[in-house]
């Protein structure tokens, strides 16, 4: 097998994870929600979508997966007669798509022929696929500095670039006992976590990380030297990152170490975007809305567009310090009345102490009730 | 100020005994409060002339520098090998991160701040600079502010101005290279004294320069993939895109014999950073790549350099070439060319300047009052680097002229037009200058020194394909071939115990 099998076998396992992430989708949605889900889009639809359908597996499967390779993806699957366009008309209010029996079987036997019901077992809540990166960078780093550590030499360059995942490796290994834990316990857990695993997706696992003596190799690579396809590795990479992430956070007590990397991502909630989940986390601290202006040097407008991601994403904030329940109600009403989202609209038909602010959330929180 | 501590802080920090050629020079100025242009062959130890200084000046350093990613790994190599404290701004970051940084500055947390010029033009990080006391201002790659320049960059041309509301400190520029027009325009936009130029010779006498005329695209591919499995490595090959990157690297894993990987800008950042760090450790033999890489990476047993395609500008060739032998042993430089070259060249020039329509299309539309938006700009065909370069030069006519004549009409469109022209003609002289080189039949060495007004001619091993040269001289002897994915039974515990010793 050569580099140009490889490229055959890298379509035939993309037009396996189409046709599967589209299988809930026929008849209802576009085809570009799909290609939506794999990408990772942040947007509320695809969000919903996700939910609606439980397509967690899929939900940013491929967070770089350029737009020409999915049209050549779509275009294969109508040749092939598995997928049929559906116009628009009728109840559907945008052209959809919908699968040829041919079709459905296809996506039932490649489900099998790539082992998708084990790569795809850990992804049973939404949150995972934000896990997935974050908690890699901070392995990778922790590993990599470890690694130098025994070895005595802190001159290196850290493999990870990334801000955050810095700070909080260097928060973990600031106190000379956790330092000195880290030291002795790492290999060992580590061992523990991946034991388990199939010897194949602990090799991919291990040789992607950087230390002394080893740099990292890229997927790229991995899947040269194993003379297969990089985004099926992409996929057991996946599995592994998810079902490590799920057990550290189903057994942190056997994992004291290790679970550190995963749980301090509850700090800042993976929902939101990075900026407005400081605020939520200031927010729980009981802070209000101008004194969190105050500490992060921010606009207050700023701070509110924070509010509405997060009574947008966040269904248990109780957001009545900003907005009380029976004026929410009001403002859906009136929204419902005029049939419209339009703020100037309803504020104009509110009372004058409404505020653009309230609208916005009371439109939130209705849309996420509504999904 | 005191050799011996001078000494003694390039042994601490540096890990040198000695100063290389200009450096002792350049950094005695810059101590002594002068403004200075450090003239310094690429991998000449550009970096130690402001960094030295940094850690002994009693204020603050600020690096000026146009490359995110190199101000990222010099950072990290500062902090972590040298133990200098060194932070870094540039428009990536997040407003936290900036924040953070800024509070550290102004506290006094660092004695070293890389900074890209974008950044450096906004008020805010000015007010900040302004209460810190700044004691240097490096300018990294100066050439780019000069408008004879062949990478011109329009944020650099309001340094000066910067220079000034930060209270005039001392400014030290360095560029490996800049012909005698742009020195000339860098000393005087700096107010550098002629003494205060320090030279370097230009003249790499260990290197080789080989050309090689190729007719089809495919010959040129299989000429450069047999020269990848006999050139002794590690080396480089440049192409023109990330496509012909992707390509090439593609053909050669197919039956190539060498470790080779591919890198370009459409990579992500840990993937960048992986080949890089396989390349240094000697994982792999060959990076094809764009000329995103090499920038700010120490490897000084480059052995040889191959371009696949020919560079817009001998100053881009010149610098890309300086990457092989920093080491003093014997090295290979190889350009292919073709007439198919010099036309994509051609292209790419007449797709980045305006017609005399664009700019009056342009005019109009600034004329509406509409904001300027990448939408609004694709409406009359204007691309958003188009926009950016209409931006710079309409603003700089507006100031030219509104202040000479108030009030009077002027032909606006016209001179704007005019000024794109001058910067196109320019850069096609640039262009010009690189295939009279490689169609030249003088030295290779001594036209290119020459165009550099070095003097100095002096080879090691062999000069140039005009003077002749051996290409097997540069042949790797032993025919190692490195086996390839050797299969060791898989054991998690025995990796790990390699990886993480738990001693
Ligand atoms: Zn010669």
């Amino acid at each position: 097998m050569n580099s140009r099998n490889s490229a055959a076998e890298e379509q035939d396992l993309l037009c396996a994870v189409a046709l599967n992430a589209m299988l809930p989708l026929a008849n209802e949605r576009t085809l570009q929600s799909a290609y939506y889900i794999l990408r990772g889009r942040k947007a509320n639809q695809t969000l919903q979508d996700v939910h609606l359908y439980t397509l967690y597996p899929y939900y940013r499967m491929f967070s770089r997966f350029p737009r020409e390779d999915w049209e050549k993806i779509v275009s294969t699957l109508f040749q092939a007669g598995w997928i049929l366009p559906v116009d628009a008309g009728g109840t559907n209010s945008k052209p959809t798509f919908t699968f040829s029996d041919t079709g459905l079987q296809h996506a039932k036997h490649m489900y099998q022929k790539y082992r998708f019901d084990v790569w795809f077992a850990p992804f049973t809540q939404s949150d995972l696929a934000e896990r997935i990166e974050p908690f890699w960078s901070r392995l990778h780093l922790m590993v990599q500095t470890i690694s130098q550590m025994h070895h005595g030499d802190l001159g290196f360059i850290p493999v990870v670039s990334d801000k955050t995942a810095q700070r909080s490796v260097k928060n973990q290994l600031a106190d000379g006992a956790m330092r000195t834990a880290w030291k002795q316990q790492l290999s060992d857990e580590l061992y523990r976590l991946w034991e388990p695993l199939d010897e194949g997706v602990q090799e991919l696992l291990f040789c992607q990380l950087s230390g002394v003596g080893q740099v990292g190799k890229t997927l790229g690579q991995v899947a040269e030297i194993r003379q297969t396809s990089r985004s099926y590795l992409m996929l057991q990479f996946r599995y592994g990152l998810a079902a490590s992430i799920q057990t550290l956070l189903a057994e942190s007590n056997h994992y004291p170490l290790l679970s550190k990397l995963v749980t301090e991502s509850h700090k800042l909630d993976p929902r939101l975007t990075e900026s407005a989940a400081r605020t939520y986390a200031l927010l729980q601290t009981g802070s209000d809305k101008k004194e969190i202006a105050k500490k992060r040097q921010m606009k207050e407008s700023t701070i509110e567009d924070h509010l509405v991601e997060i009574a947008l994403r966040c269904p248990e904030w109780d957001m009545t310090t900003y907005l009380p329940n029976e004026l929410a109600k009001e403002i859906v009403e009136t929204s419902e009345r005029l049939d419209t989202s339009r703020l100037r609209l309803i504020k104009d038909q509110s009372e004058a102490t409404v505020t653009y602010l309230q609208i916005r959330l009371a439109l939130a929180r209705a849309t996420r009730g509504a999904k | 100020m005191n050799q011996q501590l001078m000494h003694d802080r390039l042994k601490l920090h540096f890990g040198y005994d000695s100063f290389r050629p200009g450096q002792e020079s350049i950094i005695e100025r810059v101590l002594s409060g002068r403004s200075v242009l450090g003239l310094l062959a690429t991998g000449g130890g550009k970096s130690v002339t402001y960094q030295l200084p940094a850690m002994l000046l009693p204020g603050l350093t600020v690096v000026v520098s146009p490359l995110i990613s190199l101000m990222v790994d010099q950072v990290q190599q500062l902090r972590a090998r040298k133990k200098i404290p060194a932070t870094y701004l540039n428009s990536m970051q997040d407003p936290t991160e900036s924040r953070e940084i800024l509070k550290g500055l102004a506290e006094g947390a660092f004695k070293l701040l890389y900074i890209s010029p974008e950044k450096l033009q906004q008020p805010y990080v000015q007010q900040v600079l302004k209460r810190t006391r700044v004691s240097l201002i490096a300018i990294d790659e100066a050439h780019c502010i000069s408008q004879w320049g062949h990478d011109f960059r329009t944020d650099y041309l309001r340094l000066p101005q910067v220079v000034k509301q930060l209270g005039a400190p001392p400014v030290l520029a360095v560029t490996a290279t800049a012909t005698a027009t742009v020195r000339e325009e860098i000393c005087s936009l700096f107010s550098i004294e002629k003494e205060d130029v320090v030279l370097q010779s230009l003249n790499r006498a260990n290197i080789a320069y080989d050309l090689v005329e190729v007719a089809e695209e495919i010959d040129r591919r299989s000429y450069v993939i047999d020269q990848m499995d006999r050139l002794q490595g590690p080396g480089i090959v440049y192409c023109s895109t990330r496509q012909a990157v992707d390509v090439l690297t593609a053909s050669y894993q197919l039956d190539g014999k060498k470790r080779v990987h591919g890198y370009h800008g459409g990579m992500n950042s840990m993937e960048r950073m992986l080949i890089q760090s396989q390349f240094l450790a000697g994982e792999l033999d060959v990076i094809i790549a764009t000329n995103a890489f090499g920038m700010g990476i120490d490897k000084p047993d480059i052995r040889y350099v191959i371009h696949y395609q020919m560079p817009a500008s001998l100053e881009a060739y010149a610098q890309e070439i300086g990457r092989i032998g920093r080491d003093g042993k014997p090295g290979y430089a190889l350009l292919l060319f073709s007439w198919d070259d010099w036309q994509i060249h051609q292209h790419m020039l007449e797709k980045e300047y305006p017609t005399q329509a664009q700019v009056q299309k342009y005019e109009q539309l600034c004329n509406t009052g509409v904001p300027l938006t990448n939408e609004a700009l694709a409406m009359v065909d204007i691309s958003e680097e188009m926009g950016a370069l209409l931006a710079f030069y309409t603003e700089r006519v507006l100031a030219s002229y509104e202040a000479a004549a108030v009030g009077e009409s002027y032909p606006k469109a016209q001179i704007i037009w005019q000024e794109t022209e001058k910067r196109r003609s320019f850069k096609q002289k640039k262009l010009a200058e690189m295939v009279s080189y490689v169609r030249g039949e003088n030295c290779l060495r001594a036209s290119i020194n020459t165009y550099f007004k070095e003097n100095d001619h002096q080879f090691d091993l062999y000069c140039c394909k005009k003077c002749g040269l051996t290409t097997d001289a540069y042949f790797q002897t032993n025919d190692h071939t490195i086996a390839k994915n050797e299969q060791i039974k898989w054991n998690l515990r025995q990796a790990l115990d390699t990886l993480l010793p738990n001693k």
